[in-house]
């Protein structure tokens, strides 16, 4: 005889501790659940607005500067340390998780312009108006610096004068070369008290200049004759150049994806390029009202962040035509240059308000130990929120985002403006033959030629 | 003539020159005088150096536009220039005259120039300068050109070709010198070798141009190699960045190697535990261990006595229970059983006396219930609390709290035994009805009737609980007299109901019309009605015809009434609505209920034309009046109508019936019915309530109205136009509505905004086609509708990273060729980290080849 019985294993249902979850079983039948489309819009709403109200992006600000900050380096080797000059030559060290400088670089008479660390980061290299070059031993992180409240001041290890004031500078990844941009390109090593390499092309200015990270002998420039243009060490010549319409001010590789650079641009536009074809952006990442002023990559290369002229840093994703964040407050001012935090987890930017900001990537994040089930609810409810982002009530709440006031009426009149400008050009080749009037797409738009 | 041509060359050269600016005359007048030439270069002053004249800045007038050819009014000619003939020679070739006094000014310079020219001979050839002294007395013969020859203005031989220097006629004049065969044996040789010959290198900007075209390559190449990489990043579902992290010991082992034993006891502790002996005798079998298992004497007495002692407390407590056993005075276990019944345990104990215990209790409770006396009912709590005392006293509120409690506690419902009894009648009552709802009426009957026998013989009084009261008692067994009655009314009812068996349908229209009552008597006697109803239910299962009489009856006296007092006697079936709302039967008996629900069962399946009314009333619930639109005359006459019937019917019982045709009933069922007229107004309706009618302008008493004029002039115009446009946009509304030309039809243009927000207006980006965005969102992805173990991967994010975790650049890595391996299993592979990926590539790949060389 067959008999059905309900076995109930002990085994199952005991909990080892006290503090243990209760087993729970599902039938995972899904004519038992016949609302679950609809709890889950639910909970991808209630995820939407949750974000919105734990959206505190501000972490706090850095205050020290006696002038607008120009430049910021990171440190590669070392997650707290951030490095920040301004324009009446003063360089600190910072200590991001106590927000308070550890110490300083005294010794340059004009505006530091450019700012960057050897990769080992035992090295911070600076340049700037008064045309030299110096390197700084940077000190060793210890447990004292948090509580040493005195600030202590440290010699450049060399000193090098040179012909033309600087207007950036860039460390090789993994490497003892570092690249300043002036008058021409030039390639400097540790060692050397005058340029190893030197390169012209044209006779305008270079104004800013990147290493490529992936492959550590190339790098691009941008020129105030409007051109981004990428060198080669090795062959020491460069390679390509293209002319834009208006002037890139600075420029940021991919770290993730060795072929692929991003320019800030002047018009308030973002160029993604493949190096290996630059007639024409890959991306054009449009939403800042005022020149871009400086850009950084996440070192996951999946977003980047930009500060701009209109008082307002912002995040875009690295394919993305809109930018998905925007960060701004009352008292920042023009931002000058923004940086990427190395483990992405946060976004620096200095401003013209003589203060950096220390901002998370990512608004609504939570800081500190998050326990796993806690981060098991996180994901769950970003992967609702991102699977019913497209409906209207979860976009309206995601998409919301407070501008400042002359923010918005700048893209207000943007808008207005490119719609008669549409508008126009579609009235034109209404009335005119067929064929004859050929609009470029917006990715080549801006680019004028690409130079031999 | 040699004047002439060089004044034509001057001139020629200033009208090359001198295109300056069109400056008006007089500051030309002011340059002139101030003897300054605007644009003098150093050849300007070469030339004009001779004629040493006052250089004037020319005006020079605009070529016309014509000739310009700026506006392209002439036909376009090919060729401006004069076409000389085939045979024209150029008799400047010939003319020399000119040159030589030309080049009269130059003489000074000679002389250096000859010893310089002797020099570099010299060097070139690498003979002695003895061997040109005879060429550099005769006087070279030079020609001038108007302009210096350079490339871009080459002598005529060069242009044409000919006249080409060879080394030949180079060598002739010093043929036969010393060390001429020298010299020609190197230059045979250098002739022969035509390898070392050395082009002049290319401008500057084109070596760049093709330097950079071929760094351009080069770097093209360099950045290829990472597309493989870059393209599997962008292509996993999630990229791990949180991988490879040393943050120290990982694992407590690793901590506890590095522990280093600091304090006494710890080194203790250490010496033990790295002790060889114990070691090996761990190792080996374990026995060696019993032999180093020292124990000591004390710990051993120690346990013994202790286990003594335990064993002798148990003994003594075994001889007292023994003890008190024996004794046998009754007051003795009295206050013992005193003592336990008013510990809680007693109770425990005893089943008897728990069963009592739960009575007294209830007891309580049904005198709680009834009293509330401790629910603040109290004269004094009642005083207490109506002058705030309460609030006031700590020791009043707590008194009332208390009491408060204790309410609480003795009104608490009890778990007891013998309650099952009322819920399980509910619970019947309840399948009843759900029951009748569902079953045919046949069966329904039965049903009931079965029911009705068991509560008819299921008359004995409960012993215990609340029900077993006195005066509930006496309550029940008054209610089950009844019940017993009714029900055998009841069952003799069902036996007469299934009597008449085929001729169902008939008998319930009978029944039907017998329920029938007007809506005025429901109005106006509500009270009376219900009474009534239920008088008449028992009576109606008495027999029928005394039911119809009762019925008939009735209906006068309700018609005589209200005749008078309305005129319009519609028949509203609220009366029956009522019963199905709230039935006598819920206040009568559970039998009553079941009969109405069997009945208006009955009802729902025979009738069919009540059973449309009542679908008509149903949405109009409170729109009682508007069914008075009804036909009053009709109306009475049908219902005469349907009376007739009803006797012709209940006597069909007895006699023959001549069933009527099929049409004939199908028109007798609805004859009162206009369906279409129906639909057209419920269409009307429709129509209103999404395309509402515009309000009619009215104005606000005493606005306008204060004189006469204003009267007469009556609404004023914009009113009017307003009220117009929205007509007008009504009836174009109504035109372009999808039903507008469909008669039969009502399709609803009302927009559901709930619906609505759970669409897209556009299919957003990434996806191409309807059906796969709509799939992407069609299996849920939360915890509580997937297994634990695939959750994780549902809702893994993009990136995965830690924060705290530097990012380094990506690493270079070879493309490895097993991939595609590994793409046949995409749902191992597609989590891993790309670098883990690698690696488990590798290795995936080391085991496919050895299993290729074993095959």
């Amino acid at each position: 005889m067959k008999i059905k019985t309900l076995s109930r294993s002990v085994d199952e249902y005991t909990r080892e501790r006290s503090q243990d979850l209760q087993r729970v079983f599902h039938n995972f039948d899904p004519s038992l659940r016949p609302m679950e489309k609809a709890v889950e819009y639910k909970r991808a709403l209630t995820a939407a607005k949750l974000e919105k109200i734990f959206a505190r992006p501000f972490v706090g600000a850095m205050d020290g500067h006696r002038d607008g900050v120009s430049c910021m380096a990171k440190n590669p080797n070392y997650l707290k340390g951030i490095f920040s000059a301004s324009m009446d030559g003063d360089i600190r060290l910072w200590d991001i998780s106590s927000r308070r400088t550890v110490c300083q670089f005294p010794g340059h008479q004009g505006a530091v312009r450019g700012l960057t660390v050897s990769t080992d980061g035992n090295v911070l290299v600076s340049c700037g108006t008064d045309c030299t070059v110096r390197l700084w031993k940077v000190p060793r992180p210890t447990l004292e610096d948090s509580s040493v409240s005195s600030e202590n001041f440290i010699e450049p290890a060399a000193e090098y004068v040179w012909k033309n004031a600087f207007w950036a500078v860039d460390h090789q990844f993994e490497g003892e070369l570092f690249a300043t941009a002036g008058a021409q390109l030039e390639i400097w090593n540790h060692n050397r008290a005058s340029p190893v390499q030197s390169f012209q092309w044209g006779t305008d200015s270079v104004i800013s200049v990147r290493f490529n990270p992936g492959e550590p002998d190339i790098l691009a420039t941008s020129a105030s004759d409007r051109s981004i243009t990428i060198y080669d060490l090795r062959m020491s010549s460069a390679a390509r150049r293209i002319i834009m319409m208006t002037k890139t001010n600075s420029i940021a590789w991919n770290p993730m994806e060795p072929m692929n650079l991003t320019a800030a641009n002047e018009d308030g536009s973002c160029y993604s390029f493949d190096g290996r074809k630059m007639d024409e952006a890959k991306c054009v990442h449009k939403d800042h009202v005022s020149a871009v002023m400086d850009i950084d990559f996440s070192p996951t290369g999946r977003e980047f962040v930009t500060g701009s002229y209109d008082r307002s840093v912002r995040i875009f994703p690295y394919n993305g035509g809109h930018s998905r964040e925007i960060y701004h407050t009352k008292r920042m001012q023009r931002v000058f240059c923004v940086k990427y935090s190395c483990d992405a987890t946060y976004v620096l930017s200095g401003s013209d308000d003589t203060n950096l900001r220390l901002w998370k990537a990512k608004a609504s994040e939570q800081l500190g130990v998050i326990l796993p089930r806690e981060q098991k609810k996180h994901e769950y409810n970003e992967a609702v929120k991102n699977r019913y982002k497209h409906l209207p009530e979860v976009k309206r709440i995601v998409r919301h985002r407070h501008l400042p006031k002359p923010i918005y009426k700048a893209l207000g009149i943007i808008r207005t403006v490119n719609d008669s400008k549409r508008r126009k050009e579609d009235r034109r080749r209404a009335h005119s033959a067929p064929g004859t009037i050929v609009t470029k797409p917006l990715r080549q738009r801006r680019i004028i030629k690409e130079v031999e | 003539m040699g004047e002439k041509r060089r004044s034509t060359s001057k001139t020629l050269g200033k009208n090359k020159r001198r295109k300056g600016p069109h400056l008006p005359n007089s500051i030309l007048k002011t340059i002139a005088n101030e003897k300054r030439p605007l644009n003098s270069d150093e050849e300007d002053d070469e030339i004009d150096s001779d004629d040493a004249i006052v250089d004037l800045y020319e005006y020079e007038e605009g070529v016309p536009e014509e000739e310009s050819r700026k506006n392209n009014r002439y036909d376009p000619v090919v060729n401006y220039n004069y076409e000389l003939p085939e045979d024209f020679e150029d008799e400047n070739v010939e003319s020399d005259d000119d040159d030589e006094g030309g080049n009269s000014d130059n003489e000074e310079g000679e002389g250096d120039d000859v010893v310089r020219h002797t020099r570099m001979l010299q060097a070139v050839t690498g003979m002695p300068s003895a061997a040109f002294d005879g060429e550099s007395k005769r006087k070279p013969v030079l020609f001038t050109e108007a302009y210096p020859e350079s490339e871009f203005n080459p002598t005529r031989d060069v242009l044409e070709g000919k006249g080409l220097l060879t080394i030949d006629e180079l060598m002739a004049p010093i043929e036969g010198k010393p060390g001429f065969n020298e010299l020609e044996k190197r230059i045979s040789r250098m002739q022969k070798d035509a390898q070392a010959v050395v082009h002049a290198p290319l401008p500057k900007p084109e070596r760049e141009r093709l330097e950079r075209k071929a760094v351009k390559g080069l770097v093209d190449k360099e950045f290829n190699k990472w597309v493989h990489m870059v393209k599997r990043n962008r292509e996993a579902p999630t990229v791990y960045f949180n991988q490879n992290v040393s943050l120290g010991y990982s694992t407590v082992g690793a901590i506890a190697s590095e522990f280093q034993p600091r304090t006494d006891f710890e080194k203790k502790m250490a010496s033990v535990l790295n002790d060889n002996e114990l070691g090996e005798a761990h190792d080996e079998d374990g026995a060696k261990l019993l032999e180093l298992n020292e124990v000591s004497v004390e710990d051993q007495i120690k346990y013994r006595d202790h286990i003594a002692k335990m064993r002798s407390l148990l003994f003594r407590h075994e001889l007292k229970s023994k003890r008190i056993k024996k004794i046998k005075s009754k007051t003795y276990h009295r206050l013992k059983g005193k003592d336990l019944k008013k510990s809680a345990m007693g109770a425990l104990m005893d089943p008897e006396m728990a069963k009592e215990e739960a009575m007294k209790q209830e007891a309580r409770r049904v005198e709680e219930r009834m009293t509330l006396k401790h629910k603040n009912t109290g004269k004094w709590a009642k005083r207490m609390i109506s002058r705030g005392l309460n609030v006031k006293y700590d020791g009043t509120r707590a008194a009332i709290s208390e009491q408060l409690q204790i309410n609480a506690t003795l009104s608490r419902k009890m778990n007891s035994t013998n309650d099952g009894s009322s819920s399980d009648e509910s619970d019947d009552e309840e399948e009843l009805n759900d029951g009748s709802d569902q079953d045919t009426p046949s069966k329904l009957i039965a049903k009931a009737r079965e029911k009705t026998l068991k509560t008819v013989e299921d008359d004995e009084v409960p012993n215990s609980g609340l029900l077993s009261l006195p005066f509930m008692a006496r309550a029940m067994k008054k209610k089950n007299e009844e019940a017993i009655e009714g029900g055998k009314r009841a069952l003799e009812e069902y036996e007469e109901w299934e009597n008449s068996g085929g001729e169902e349908n008939p008998k319930k229209t009978a029944v039907v019309s017998g329920r029938r009552v007007f809506g005025a008597t429901a109005k106006v006697e509500a009270p009376k009605e219900s009474r009534k109803d239920s008088d008449n239910f028992y009576d109606n299962s008495d027999s029928d015809n005394d039911t119809e009489g009762i019925e008939n009856n009735d209906l006068g006296a309700v018609r005589d009434t209200a005749s008078p007092a309305r005129n319009t006697g519609a028949i509203t079936e609220t009366e029956f609505d009522d019963d199905v709302e709230n039935p006598a039967s819920k206040t009568t008996f559970d039998v009553a209920l079941f009969a109405s629900g069997s009945w208006k069962k009955m009802k729902g399946c025979q009738n069919a034309e009540t059973k449309k009314k009542l679908k008509k009333h149903v949405p109009y619930s409170k729109g009682q009046d508007k069914k008075e639109s009804r036909d009053d005359e009709s109306e009475d006459s049908e219902s005469e109508a349907e009376e007739m019937v009803d006797g012709i019917l209940t006597s069909a019982s007895k006699e023959t019936y001549e069933i009527p045709s099929q049409a004939e009933l199908i028109q007798r069922a609805f004859a009162g019915d206009d369906v279409v007229d129906e639909f057209e107004k419920e269409k009307q309706e429709v129509l209103n309530q999404e395309v509402p009618e515009p309000e009619k302008p009215v104005l606000v008493p005493g606005w306008g109205q204060w004189t006469n004029i204003q009267k007469k002039r009556g609404l004023p115009s914009w009113m009017v136009r307003e009220h117009e446009d929205a007509k007008k946009k009504r009836t174009l509304d109504l035109k372009t509505r999808k039903d507008a030309r469909l008669r039969h039809v009502i399709i609803s243009e009302k927009v559901d905004k709930k619906v609505e927000k759970l669409h897209t207006t556009t299919l957003p980006f990434p996806y191409t086609s309807k059906e796969v965005f709509e799939h992407s969102m069609r299996m849920p992805i939360g915890p509580e509708f997937n297994p634990a173990t695939i959750v994780g991967s549902l809702n893994r994010p993009e990136v995965v990273k830690r924060a705290g975790v530097i990012i380094k650049p990506l690493k270079f890595e070879e493309a490895n060729p097993n991939e595609k391996v590994d793409d046949e299993h995409p749902r191992s592979n597609q989590k891993q980290n790309p670098k883990k990926g690698g690696k488990t590539g590798k290795g995936q790949s080391k085991g496919k080849s050895k299993q290729k060389t074993k095959a």
